[in-house]
């Protein structure tokens, strides 16, 4: 019986540390996403003659337009974005008033950042937007999208476009939340091994006899045998007394 | 419980744990609402699935081994 439990306990073990083994390895291996953006010159986004163009550290974001070709950051380090925009010949003059970057996850905008002119003027025009992705970067990372904005003066969104980061922690720390997450697999995985067992404890519990209530002990004589060990009667007004008044003055 | 049904709960929890594991290892974009609860769903049916096949599989080789055990519990 010993042996045998040894037996799934060193397999329960042996599954624990090939799914660390697993974990281990997803981390390391080089995912497409952690390559390193194409610097091709993208072709230029243009709208109603006026070209958009964002730099993230002087790199073009729609070269990271898919998951896979996204930018690799480092969270906790701060990005340096740049927003162009260049009226062609003949083109309506626009006026740019804000620059905004967004991040989402779940539908959500998680963070956003505006940088937003005094006083804009119409014409071509460029907007420097430094931005931190995010305070908890040894919580958090993974591939996020991100949306920046050409905002006019009405709050018309003149040009938007969404691109996608890869963000990191810090110095290659792997953040916390893929740490719990991890230990929720093995735990899960090991549960899962042990529903063997379980069945077994089931099948047991079925084919036990009913239990049987604990042998009554007598109970103990009260130290008064006037008095009963109901609760006292409640306290009651004769009748024909009326109740007492409030005291007047 | 039974060894399906224990295997069918933790392989719902694996399945999800699994898609938003691999959205932080950057293989998925759980960015937009829509394609993410799909995720998480699919996630936790396969997950479960598997679960309870992995459990009831376990569970029967399990009581195969310890026959003996399982008879004595029985008879009990």
């Amino acid at each position: 019986m010993r042996l045998v439990h040894s037996r799934s306990h060193r397999i329960g073990l042996s599954v624990a540390l090939a799914v660390v083994a697993v974990a281990a390895l997803l981390v390391s291996v080089p995912v497409p996403a952690r390559a390193s953006p194409t610097l091709a010159a993208a072709p230029a986004q243009t709208s109603g003659g006026v070209t958009y163009t964002v730099t993230w550290n002087n790199v073009d974001v729609s070269s990271a337009s898919t998951l896979s070709s996204a930018l690799s950051i480092d969270l906790s380090q701060s990005a340096n974005l740049n927003y162009n925009w260049t009226e062609g010949a003949g083109a309506a003059p626009v006026t740019i008033s804000d620059a905004r970057l967004q991040m989402y996850f779940l539908g959500f905008a998680v963070s956003t950042r505006d940088q937003i002119l005094t006083n804009p003027v119409a014409g071509s025009g460029h907007i420097p937007l430094s931005w931190t992705p995010v305070s908890v970067a040894y919580l958090i990372e993974g591939a996020y999208r991100l949306t920046a904005s050409f905002i006019a003066p009405n709050g018309t969104t003149m040009w938007s476009e969404n691109f996608y980061v890869r963000g990191t922690a810090p110095y290659g720390f792997l953040a916390a939340l893929p740490i719990v997450l991890l230990i929720l697999v093995i735990y899960e995985v090991y549960g899962l091994v042990r529903s063997g067992r379980y069945a077994a404890i089931g099948r047991k519990l079925e084919g036990a006899p009913p239990s049987t209530p604990p042998p009554e002990t007598p109970p103990s004589e009260p130290a008064s045998a006037e008095t009963p060990p109901s609760a006292p009667a409640p306290a009651e007004t004769p009748e024909g007394t009326p109740p007492p008044t409030g005291g007047g003055s | 419980m039974s060894a399906a049904s224990h295997g069918a709960g933790c392989g719902v929890v694996l399945g999800i744990v699994l898609v938003v594991l691999f959205q932080q290892f950057g293989y998925v974009n759980l960015s937009d609402l829509l394609p993410t609860i799909e995720y998480l769903l699919i996630g936790a049916v396969i997950g479960g699935i598997l679960g309870a096949l992995i459990g009831w599989a376990l569970g029967r080789s399990y009581l195969s081994r310890h026959a003996a055990d399982a008879a004595a519990g029985s008879s009990r």
